[in-house]
């Protein structure tokens, strides 16, 4: 049974008006067409076909609409939802008045994921906490993560507190991502190395689909701390302008007299972008030992597949 | 191949295609974010940041946002508490330059000079041609004293005014004027009485604009058929002989005997019709009868204009125009020279006496005259540094009366008294001055031209509050302003054709709506602030209270003098 067949979803949940699909539109650079902002809640399951992390599907549901309609189809359907699960991401809104209710759809929606895919991970998401006052956020977001955790027993979930107005969506999100990879420490010192030997300046590994930032080497410290969103961004961007001439985006280089950076896909996930400091170095170089270097990571992905398809037969 | 994106080919999206921020078509300012462009910059190695780093990345964010809805989608539009502060936005061309945004909600800051002088130029009006009028009418000695008495109690007034808002609690008064005070005091009626009193000195003055149009116009035309067809007029009119002719135009109206002179020469004034050998320009150029009428087939148009912002390009004329008045009365009086005597109580020939009964005709127009009491809020609110606003007040008011002192001392002492009545001076002081003067002329025109621009800013102002309260629109209908502006126009025709004493007129709109917005209200929303923090000492509300009683007097005199 090849791995391929088993498509492991992400299951992306909330109350209808969390902001879900706000952030997977953000998250996935995907354009939200007028029409599809619907005023009512999520009758069907949305999915976006996005080949995240390899196998995983995005699926999106919205949790404890008000329609008795929307609650029986969701009892009705539970375990169909709920089955093949790898991740639950939970989006609450902070703002939110009916926390009794809140909790009460997540810890249904735990249930399910414990009698049908129990090794899920399960995250939450504490979200627009920029209608927040700032001097307030961390007291909120620490007594949300007490009770979530508190909830969530025996299944460990991870707490984070986002909003779309700052830096904590791409944070969390690559947060969720780098706990997703199964052999992430040995990819880091492999970069490194890779890195060290092309003497580039820095080297990042970008996931594909959402250009988070997996993984990332620098030999000396860079002032700006928020380049990497940055850098996410406008390759989004570029990938938007890229798709509506139905052309797909495979690699960039930018050059002038003091640096040449270069992105170009790496591995089946992955995309690597290498910050060269020192112009001499030509261009095809550095292009080689891309080339090369990714025989070597396609390799690593590789012996986890099996492993981890061999995990799932076993159950 | 990535399928990882929807589609984005329907013509309806393509259409409304990426700008960053925000469509042309779309009127939002929400949706016309970005807020800056960041300077790209790359090469330099300046450590130094031009932009804050949470400003770069939400710049970065917010374009890509952007091309992730459509243009006119709120969705994904940056919320203004998101936002930085204005003051920390700064607009960089990508040639390097950057200037700051100036907050939209921030007024522009002047230097307190450039306040001083706003406020001298708003207060100048035209009952500056009225003041040596009003001290003719109070007695020389006891004018002057009335008028720093009245300018005085007016700069408290105003001061208190100017001091309202800003001791009202817990609510954001920064855009109020002085109508919201009267309406958080007094409710609705506060309002609308406010309003309506505000609305007098407004359509007094344009009644007032009205007639002094008329005679201005009247005496242009005047002047330029006598030197077209080199007619001599002045020995039909009587006045002084020799070079600086004064006038008397109505010389009946002259004090006690002699009546018998003066009837001489009723006959041959040149304002009558009555003469027997009137030439036909006479006739189509009367300054009663037809010119008023003339005036509205220029001026109605105007008025019904839907923006007045054309016309506020216009104010230097009015700052011109006084400055040359000013010039123009100091070379008079020099030529002329002065005709003083001082006669106390009684009435004795050519002179008037020093203190006389008929006073409150000079306070009315001096209450016009020092009125800027509906407008001195937001006129401060531009001053940098707001906390010498009570000392360029007053030093606005220094000045402002000062000029009317000048104009008014310098105008009564040099009228000729021996040939001609001090009693003469008319309530538009350059009514004493033939049409064949040049330099009057000048001053005719330049106030001619001043008040043709001036007349639809002040019908605007009428039209937008009267509108705003009753319709809720400043512009409901074509045929509403139309009838509006056919009320004021015909209002000031009728004046002009049947009662053009601007004297009269300005003492009685100014004893008015001063009643209500210069003394009543103020000290009673003084008095009831005071006391609702427990301030108010008996002293003090004796004073206002004497001050209520003060406006009243005002008022009620003007019916008996």
């Amino acid at each position: 049974m090849s791995s391929s067949a088993m498509k492991k979803k992400v299951l992306l949940m909330g109350k209808s008006g969390s902001g879900k699909t706000s952030m997977r539109s953000i998250i996935f650079a995907n354009y939200i067409a007028r029409d599809t902002r619907r005023l009512g809640a999520t009758i069907d399951v949305e999915h976006s076909h996005v080949r995240f992390l390899g196998n995983l599907v995005l699926n999106l549901w919205d949790c404890g609409g008000q329609d008795t309609f929307m609650e029986n189809y969701f009892t009705s359907q539970r375990d169909n939802i709920f089955r093949n699960v790898e991740v639950l991401i939970y989006v609450f809104d902070v703002e939110s008045r009916e926390l009794e209710k809140d909790m009460h759809y997540y810890q249904s929606c735990l249930e399910a994921i414990l009698q049908n895919s129990p090794d899920a991970k399960v995250f939450c998401l504490v979200h627009k906490m920029d209608l927040v006052q700032e001097d307030q956020r961390d007291l909120i977001f620490k007594e949300r993560e007490e009770d979530l955790k508190r909830l969530s027993r025996p299944l460990a979930c991870t707490c984070f507190r986002t909003s779309i107005w700052d830096e904590t969506l791409y944070k969390a999100w690559s947060s969720i991502v780098y706990q997703l990879i199964p052999n992430v420490q040995q990819l880091e010192t492999n970069l490194r190395n890779f890195a060290q030997i092309i003497e580039a300046d820095e080297v990042l590994l970008f996931e594909r689909a959402t250009f988070l930032v997996i993984s990332h080497y620098q030999c000396k410290e860079q002032r700006d701390a928020h380049r990497f969103e940055k850098i996410s961004n406008i390759i989004k961007q570029f990938k938007l302008s890229c798709s509506k001439l139905a052309a797909s985006f495979q690699s960039m280089e930018v050059r002038n007299s003091n640096f040449a950076a270069f992105i170009d896909v790496f591995t089946s996930n992955t995309y690597v972008m290498v910050i060269m400091s020192d112009p001499s170095i030509p261009s095809a170089a550095t292009l080689i030992n891309i080339r090369n270097a990714r025989k070597h990571f396609e390799k690593l992905e590789r012996v986890d597949g099996p492993k981890h398809s061999l995990h799932m037969r076993m159950r | 191949m990535e399928d990882d994106c929807k589609p984005l080919l329907s013509s309806e999206q393509t259409a409304e295609s990426q700008s960053y921020g925000g469509s042309t078509d779309s009127l939002d300012v929400k949706v016309k974010r970005p807020f800056h462009v960041e300077p790209r910059n790359i090469v330099d190695h300046d450590p130094q940041e031009r932009v804050s780093a949470e400003a770069a990345i939400l710049n970065s964010r917010v374009h890509y946002y952007g091309r992730l809805t459509a243009s006119s989608d709120r969705l994904l539009s940056p919320p203004n508490h998101v936002i930085p502060h204005p003051e920390e936005i700064y607009v960089y061309s990508p040639l390097g330059t950057a200037f700051k945004v100036t907050g939209s909600d921030h007024s522009s800051k002047n230097p307190s000079i450039v306040t001083i002088f706003a406020i001298w130029n708003t207060m100048m009006g035209t009952s500056i041609l009225s003041i040596p009028w009003g001290i003719k009418q109070a007695g020389f000695t006891l004018g002057i004293l009335i008028l720093i008495f009245i300018g005085l109690l007016m700069l408290y007034c105003c001061y208190i005014v100017l001091k309202s808002p800003k001791a009202i609690p817990y609510v954001d008064t920064s855009h109020w004027e002085f109508p919201d005070v009267c309406r958080y005091y007094f409710g609705a009626f506060g309002q609308w009485s406010s309003l309506v009193f505000s609305m007098v000195s407004l359509i007094g003055a344009m009644v007032v604009y009205w007639v002094l149009m008329s005679n201005f116009l009247y005496n242009t035309g005047q002047f330029i058929y006598n030197y077209a067809h080199n007619v001599n007029a002045s020995d039909s009119e009587f006045g002084t002989n020799g070079s600086e002719r004064v006038i008397c135009p109505y010389p009946n109206t002259g004090p006690g005997g002699n009546s018998t002179m003066a009837s001489l020469f009723i006959n041959s004034s040149s304002s009558g019709n009555e003469t027997s050998d009137f030439t036909s320009f006479e006739h189509w150029w009367s300054k009663t009868n037809t010119i008023p009428l003339y005036l509205i087939v220029l001026l109605l148009p105007l008025l019904c204009f839907r923006s007045a912002s054309f016309f506020a390009r216009f104010t230097f004329l009015g700052t011109i125009s006084v400055i040359y008045l000013i010039a123009l009365v100091t070379i008079k009086s020099v030529r002329l020279g002065f005709h003083l005597e001082f006669h106390w109580f009684e009435t004795s020939g050519f002179y008037v006496p020093e203190f006389r009964v008929c006073f409150p005709q000079l306070t009315g127009v001096l209450t016009l005259a020092f009125f800027i009491h509906n407008c001195i809020i937001t006129l401060m609110k531009s001053n940098k540094n707001q906390e010498n606003n009570v000392r360029d007040l007053s030093v606005a008011y220094l000045l402002v009366g000062l000029t009317y002192l000048y104009v008014g001392v310098l105008i009564f002492a040099s009228f000729p008294s021996p040939p001609l009545f001090k009693d003469c001076i008319e309530p538009n002081f350059l009514d004493n001055y033939p049409s064949s003067d040049v330099m009057v002329f000048v001053a005719r025109t330049f106030l001619l031209f001043q008040m043709i621009t001036v007349y639809p800013l002040l019908g605007y102002l009428v039209r937008v509050q009267v509108m705003g309260q009753i319709f809720g629109k400043h512009y409901p209908s074509f045929f509403h302003i139309l009838a509006l502006n056919i009320l004021i126009v015909g209002s000031g025709v009728l004046m002009a054709k049947f009662y053009p004493n601007i004297g009269s007129i300005i003492r009685f709109s100014g004893a008015t709506c001063g009643l209500a917005l210069v003394f009543v209200f103020p000290a009673l929303v003084h008095m009831i602030s005071l006391k609702r923090q427990g301030a108010l000492r008996w002293p003090s509300a004796v004073f206002h209270s004497l001050l209520i009683l003060l406006g009243l007097a005002n008022m009620v005199a003007q019916f008996f003098t």
